[in-house]
């Protein structure tokens, strides 16, 4: 593969939303074009798509080819490179044929609105792109990228109707779920690079490393891999809709139809079913794999299964059983790291993803239809063959698929999957017929519906009754007079012709085959066996699924479950909200007081704290450090009274004149200090600053009412008790750290460099030879530019408080020049 | 001189938490003054003590003369790093200490009151 190789697949990923945005320049008025350009984008990633295949082939799964790597952020292992194996091929075909579809259906969803198709198919690239990126990447945090693209164009598509503050929070809601997923996914890629990179140089960055020449790299006993792994399948989880993330996926129904059908049914949803899928390989491996994956698969496939059969609203009902079929796509993958005969106990997956997608698109766009014609709600569809009988009979056609009847490829697909789960009994035992009850429940559920979708649609007995129509949460679409001519009847002839792959591969296995296997990873040699074959060599499976069948129409033509009933998952995110909106507000009104004391308190408490851990942990702290006589050196001494004796009168004395001879004192005692210290720049400088700091004192306290501080001594014990433990503290501190040994010392290179330089620092020196001097300006220029910055912000501070009022500003800026004097 | 030093730290530290607990501007005030010089002086700590035991002698201050011996650049001078950030320290400290006075003198003048606990009520009430 040559790198044109790349830069193909690059335009492949990028022509539909490359193309969408082209749209944007067309006249406004330009249907037609608009649709056609759009619809070019998705049709281009085909076709480059099959030519790719075509020039090298399907990159076998063992040993993927990615395409040569084209530099983008080295650094971050982020570059641009594809992996057009059987999986993520299949899923560039799905995602760009059913653009092309959903294209088409929007003109007829949409109708002659042209406000909506202008804001429409950019959106709608964006996210075919975001889609295509994820499959087709093969640097990993590529796929993360694109990941997150979707989250953002599927937030956009689901919070279509931007009026409708429900539809805005539901698209809230979905982003926030699947974002928050992203996020595991990340760290998930993160650890897996780092752990495989401990001890190896590089790490594992490219999907094609994983899966080939790095698989040997993947220990599954190193706790990182695993914890990678757990993050990776979070991600999954969440974008797949899983228990207890499902709740997002009905919630994003409020968005129009054509996006329902493409991102809710077919593809975005089926990114976390591709990344499993993409993991299955490498991390199958891992014990964690079934034991999660399983249960958590098949607790979702029947929970969303029964709750569908609970629902009235057709993409309601469409949407639980799309979470249904995800739980049970995922539960494929968590079987198929279980043993059978020394295989993987998985056969078909591609052709399992590829069933879902050919009926669930098809029924999303027949319930947009009928709801833009008659309604949406099941209790008002009855007879609905009578007025719109080319729609109904494409729904049910799907709906049979849904039901997973003898001629569609659905039925092969069941079928695999119960085989599975049948073979699972070498590995988990008895578990297995809790699987297969669960799967057998599931099935009822869909066969009930497809017998109600029929009754109902048909207008015959034991179909659903006409009940007072409520209000559902579609987006409110203006129902215009309706088009007629060639272009209103896209409104259902993309779900015809996505159904009827459906019969393809249900009447003629072989036909599907051929296309198929060469895409499929996991796929025994003969092909697809006919339901024919399946009907001549009976085994349990074939008996499960007809009790199942027989059970569903029982269920769909009794009583029972007829109404429709609120999904408690659907307060998960609302509770978060509230608790992190209303809740956080109201923790922030409790902590944050306002009050400063409360805040120096509060630091005070867990700066102490910290340091009685310290000293808890390393007892050596508590050792006297000190050498020496207090008396040493007498000169100190006396400097040190005066400090402390000052500090000590500061909160006691009352006196404005008595308080500014105190501050005063203290201030020069310290420059004493400093004397002492062997510090001439910082006792010149102190000095300075001390006689401004006198003189600003006395004016300011000049201009301050001088009240009695009634305050000042309120709470004085515990104030002097924390005062003082801080102070002990600070001071212990101090000492410890003066007389701790570290050798050598930072300033030792200062003063070497401060004049003339080292090899060290290339032969550079500062030049000076006061080397305080030469560390502010030299060694520490940019920060002394700071400091100067700080200076000047409060000099102009100082400023504009008093810029309306007297004379007040020179002093500041007295204090700045003469800053800078000394400085100079 | 180091214990010294420690005891001053201990001292002017409490002083100016028990000033910034307080109720009032002005003793806050003064209490931010305080713990400038209280860090300050922890810090010019770390140069150690510049007397030398064996001649009752002082280390001179941190400037290249002849007898520099940059195999040991520090036998005859202090440390001069702490220097250089307290150098720092002293101007910024300055700034925010005139900044802060200005701040009491407009809310005096605008509230007519200095008490921390006056003033978190209209705050809230506004």
């Amino acid at each position: 593969m040559t790198t044109s190789a790349t830069v193909w697949l690059l335009l492949c990923v990028l022509a539909p939303a490359v193309l969408g945005c082209a749209t944007l320049w067309l006249p406004r008025r330009a249907i037609a074009a608009r649709t056609l350009v759009a619809l070019l984008g998705p049709v281009a990633s085909f076709g480059i798509l099959l030519q790719h295949f075509g020039a090298y082939g399907v990159s076998p799964i063992e040993a993927p080819a990615a395409t040569p790597v084209i530099d983008w952020i080295p650094v971050l292992h982020l570059n641009l490179s594809f992996l057009a194996d059987g999986l993520g091929g299949f899923f560039g075909l799905l995602v760009s044929g059913i653009g092309a579809l959903i294209v088409l259906y929007a003109r007829g969803y949409f109708g002659r609105d042209e406000a909506a198709l202008f804001r429409f198919y950019p959106t709608l690239g964006f996210f075919t792109t975001a889609m295509m990126g994820i499959v087709l990447a093969d640097y990993m945090l590529l796929t993360v990228l694109f990941w997150e693209l979707t989250s953002i164009s599927s937030f956009l598509l689901i919070g279509w109707d931007r009026d409708d503050r429900h539809a805005v929070k539901l698209a809230m809601q979905a982003f926030f779920t699947t974002g928050l997923g992203g996020m595991f996914l990340m760290g998930g890629v993160l650890m897996c690079g780092y752990a495989t990179g401990l001890g190896h140089g590089e790490g594992l960055w490219r999907w094609s490393e994983v899966l080939g020449a790095g698989a040997g790299r993947i220990n599954v006993s190193d706790p990182l891999i695993i914890w990678s792994f757990v993050l990776m399948l979070f991600g999954a989880a969440t974008k797949s809709a899983q228990w207890p993330f499902h709740y997002w996926l009905p919630g994003a129904m409020a968005a129009p139809t054509p996006v329902s059908a493409f991102l809710h049914s077919a593809t975005m949803v089926k990114a976390g079913v591709f990344l499993t899928g993409r993991m299955f390989p490498v991390f199958a491996a891992l014990d964690l794999w079934g034991q999660i994956i399983i249960p958590l698969g098949a607790f979702t496939m029947l929970l969303a299964a029964l709750i569908a059969l609970n629902q009235h609203d057709l993409k309601r009902i469409f949407a639980y059983t799309t979470v249904s079929q995800l739980g049970l796509l995922m539960c494929m993958y968590g079987l198929g790291s279980l043993d059978y005969h020394g295989h993987a106990n998985i056969e078909w997956d591609i052709t399992q993803i590829a069933n879902h997608a050919f009926y669930k698109a098809p029924l999303f766009i027949i319930a947009g239809a009928l709801g833009h014609f008659i309604s949406r709600d099941i209790t008002q569809l009855n007879g609905a063959f009578r007025k719109q009988p080319a729609m109904v009979i494409t729904m049910l056609l799907a709906g049979y698929a849904l039901a997973a009847g003898p001629g569609t490829i659905s039925f092969q697909a069941k079928e695999f999957f119960l085989h599975a789960i049948h073979h699972a009994q070498e590995s988990i035992g008895p578990w297995w017929m809790v699987l297969m009850a669960m799967a057998a429940i599931t099935a009822v559920c869909n066969v009930a519906i497809f017998v109600r979708l029929l009754t109902t649609l048909m207008g015959w007995p034991g179909g659903m009754k006409r009940e007072a129509s409520h209000a559902h949460d579609d987006h409110a679409h203006g129902h215009a007079e309706h088009e007629h001519g060639p272009w209103a009847h896209l409104i259902w002839i993309p779900g015809l012709v996505l159904v009827s792959l459906q019969y393809v591969g249900g009447l003629a296995p072989g036909l599907w085959t051929q296309w198929i296997a060469p895409l499929e990873t996991h796929a025994a040699a003969e092909g697809i066996p006919t339901a024919l074959h399946a009907f001549m060599h009976p085994t349990l499976p074939l008996y499960v699924s007809l009790i199942a069948m027989a059970g569903g129409a029982v269920v769909g033509l009794g009583p029972l479950m007829r109404g429709a009933i609120v999904d408690v998952h659907d307060r998960i995110y609302p509770a978060m909200y509230w608790l992190s909106v209303t809740g956080g507000g109201r923790a922030f009104r409790v902590i944050q007081t306002g009050r400063f004391r409360n805040y120096i308190v509060f630091v005070l408490i867990a700066f102490l704290g910290a340091y009685l851990c310290a000293m808890i942990l390393d007892p050596a702290m508590l050792d006297w450090p000190a050498t020496e006589s207090i008396f040493e050196f007498i000169p100190g001494v006396l400097l040190g009274v005066i400090i402390c004796a000052t500090a000590i009168l500061m909160p006691i004395v009352q006196s404005r004149v008595v308080r500014v001879i105190i501050l005063g004192s203290c201030g020069f005692s310290v420059v004493g200090m400093y004397l002492l210290y062997q510090a001439p720049d910082l006792a010149l400088t102190q000095l300075m600053f001390e006689i401004i700091s006198v003189i600003l004192f006395v004016l300011v306290l000049r201009l301050l009412p001088d009240t009695k501080e009634t305050d000042a001594a309120s709470g004085r014990w515990w104030r002097f008790t924390i005062g003082s433990m801080t102070g002990l503290a600070i001071g212990w501190l101090t000492l410890v750290a003066a007389q701790s040994g570290a050798e050598p010392r930072l300033g030792e290179f200062f003063a070497r460099h401060s004049s003339t330089g080292t090899e060290m620092t290339g032969g550079r020196g500062g030049g000076g030879n006061n080397i305080v001097n030469v560390v502010l300006v030299d060694f520490r220029g940019f920060d002394t530019l700071g400091e100067i910055t700080v200076l000047s912000i409060a000099a102009l501070g100082v400023f504009s408080l008093f810029r309306r009022r007297e004379s007040l500003p020179t002093q500041d800026e007295f204090g700045d020049q003469l800053m800078r004097s000394v400085r100079a | 001189m180091t214990l010294i030093l420690a005891i001053c730290v201990a001292v002017t530290f409490a002083v100016s938490i028990y000033l910034m607990t307080a109720r009032e501007l002005k003793s806050i005030a003064m209490g931010v003054f305080l713990l400038g010089h209280a860090a300050n002086l922890s810090i010019i700590a770390m140069s150690r003590t510049p007397v030398r035991h064996e001649p009752q002698l002082l280390k001179g201050p941190p400037i290249l003369n002849a007898s520099f011996n940059p195999a040991q650049p520090m036998s005859q001078i202090v440390d001069p790093l702490p220097q250089a950030l307290i150098l720092t320290a002293i101007v910024i400290g300055f700034a925010v200490m005139a900044f802060l006075l200005s701040l009491l003198v407009i809310t005096s003048r605008k509230t007519g009151t200095l008490s921390v606990e006056v003033l978190a009520r209209e705050g809230v009430e506004e």
